[in-house]
């Protein structure tokens, strides 16, 4: 292998680009007659679709169409299950759910079209609290998709024996942590461009992480043949993660290949906030045991993920966040039970560490607590318990080389020191 | 409304409508795309441009504002022949990633080595304060205004 590389500065290839103002982001492209379209986002977080009535944003000078959920000829999409409509036709399950789209000649009629749409909520009450969702008598949200129960998806890890355990243990640390919903603000809004080709081909040029997902998601909701979707990934102006489910792609798709024009469409900040996915906030119940030697011996943790309104990537999320729950140390006694809730907050799905981040708050504060109770620094504490080759981690894997976990500490032992280690 | 604007050293007349945000005017209506809109609200620097030399949100002005005003925007620094010290400092130093703030970034950054060739780090942040980086390359964008402010002494 060739490894002159590492530990060099390459030159990015699309630096000079970036930094001549040449690169061209979605919003960045246009296509001559090209329209624009805009879309109508529920207000309300759960609510029953009565009706919507297009008949005034139609009649509006300037409006080309106006595409509500029977426009849509396979309504659905999702990463993992298509649980998600291009358009809503009956259930809202989050605010930001879209109604109706609208293309116009203008971004202004296309926004004036939009506000012009009437539709006859019902509004019903929703489900915010994860652990309220859980429960067995709590309404169902997907009941056709995700059956009565809001629970999507529990991951269950057992190593060992927690009785032996809990025996061993000399101290017992118990604690709940709550992380917060975060958006990754990426700081290009959505856009795209989707047209149809010379060839017959609907073109859509997107800035997206997946784009061969993309266009298959844009042909099964059109009733397309792959062959006739063509995804162009334009540059992407940050992403971590947020770029991974459908935002305007299969809108913009269907008004492009209806109308046969070309369709302009591009997310305020505040569409952008309302319409992608968000980091799970998590809730993080732990009981951690060790010895008085400082050798961690238990630990139970429940980990609740709140998956927000749909599924997108939540199940391998939490999975995530169940593997990486005792963090880097070994325990040889283990139980994790790890659960995406269905609820109706905004959907939960990657972002940076697609899951592993949360659980460090949790097992950290944990190593600092049982440290205090048994006297020791929390350096000694982690150095302790640290993974290194030959551990076998809570879901059995043994590692087998590239441990790096014990030298690394070390090497920061002279800066913890000094000012990093409170002790 | 018809209108004179002054961008990067070539005039244009233009007819705008009176309530026409400069961003848009430059994007749609000039074709300079390198200046970008992120919030729209004057919060994370994208679309700065340099109007008499200083620093600002071309969300935040109307065209009809910019008249007889000097405007540059990231197209005016420099090209792939004659690039800007700080183009070539934040490519060589990798401070650019995903690049939506760059041009914002840089118009920034020669807005303040334009009045101060010798800034102090602090002195960097400062005049970076109003561009948002979110892949987080702050420590970079700031060496590479250093490395470009020593270029300009030199």
């Amino acid at each position: 292998m060739n490894e002159a590389v590492v530990g060099t500065r390459i030159e990015r290839e699309d630096g000079w680009g970036k930094v001549l103002g040449e690169t061209h982001f979605p919003a960045d492209v246009n296509r001559p007659g090209e329209l624009y379209g805009a879309v109508l986002r529920s207000p309300h977080a759960h609510a029953h679709i009565r009706s919507v009535n297009v008949r005034a944003a139609a009649a509006l000078p300037g409006v080309v169409g106006v595409f509500t959920a029977e426009n849509v000829p396979h309504n659905a999409h999702g990463v993992l299950f298509r649980d998600q409509q291009v358009l809503v036709s009956e259930c809202v399950r989050m605010v930001g759910d879209p109604i109706a789209a609208v293309a116009a000649e203008t971004e202004k009629i296309a926004r004036e079209a939009i506000a012009r749409v009437e539709v006859d909520y019902e509004i019903l009450p929703g489900l915010f609290d994860p652990e309220e969702a859980m429960k067995p008598d709590a309404p169902a949200l997907h009941p056709d998709m995700h059956g009565p129960s809001n629970v999507l998806y529990h991951l269950p890890i057992r190593r060992g024996d927690m009785q032996a355990g809990w025996t061993k243990a000399d101290v017992v640390v118990e604690k709940e942590y709550r992380t917060q919903m975060l958006d990754h603000a990426f700081l290009q809004p959505e856009a795209v461009l989707a047209y149809v080709d010379e060839r017959g081909h609907l073109v859509v040029k997107v800035a997206t992480q997946y784009a061969h997902y993309d266009r298959g998601e844009i042909a099964h909701a059109l009733g397309l043949k792959y062959s006739q979707v063509r995804v162009k990934t334009m540059a992407v102006g940050g992403a971590f993660g947020g770029r991974e489910d459908i935002s305007l792609q299969i809108i913009a798709g269907l008004m492009a290949w209806t109308l046969r024009k070309p369709i302009k469409m591009e997310n305020t900040r505040t569409e952008s906030f309302l319409s992608h996915s968000k980091r799970h906030p998590m809730r993080l119940y732990y009981k951690t045991g060790a010895t008085k030697d400082g050798k961690l011996v238990a630990l139970e943790a429940k980990i609740i993920g709140d998956a927000g309104a749909y599924s997108s990537w939540s199940p391998n999320v939490v999975r995530k966040a169940a593997i990486h729950a005792t963090g880097p140390y070994e325990i040889p006694n283990v139980q994790i039970d790890s659960y995406a809730v269905l609820t109706n907050n905004p959907y939960s799905g990657a972002m940076r560490a697609f899951g592993a981040a949360q659980p460090v708050l949790a097992y950290e504060s944990q190593m600092d607590l049982l440290a205090e109770a048994l006297g020791l620094s929390p350096l000694e504490m982690r150095l302790r318990n640290i993974f290194h080759v030959g551990s076998v981690t809570a879901t059995g894997q043994m590692l087998t080389s590239s441990v790096g976990m014990a030298k690394c500490l070390q090497a920061l032992t002279p800066y913890l020191a000094t000012k990093g280690d409170a002790s | 409304m018809n209108i004179e604007l002054r961008v990067n050293e070539q005039d244009f007349r233009l007819v705008v409508e009176p309530d026409e945000r400069l961003l848009d005017v430059l994007r749609n209506r000039l074709g300079l795309i390198g200046t970008k809109e992120g919030c729209g609200e004057g919060e994370c620097g994208a679309c700065t441009i340099l109007m008499d030399g200083k620093a600002v949100n071309s969300c935040l002005v109307l065209a009809a504002q910019a008249v007889g005003h000097e405007l540059m925007t990231i197209e005016g620094v420099g090209d792939r022949l004659h690039p800007h010290p700080l183009q070539k400092s934040f490519v060589e130093l990798g401070a650019v990633q995903c690049g939506f703030c760059t041009p914002g970034m840089i118009l920034s950054a020669k807005a303040l080595l334009d009045r101060n060739s010798q800034p102090s780090e602090e002195e960097i942040k400062e005049a970076m304060s109003g561009n948002l980086c979110r892949c987080t390359g702050y420590d970079k964008i700031v060496k590479a205004v250093q490395r470009a402010a020593e270029e300009v002494a030199r």
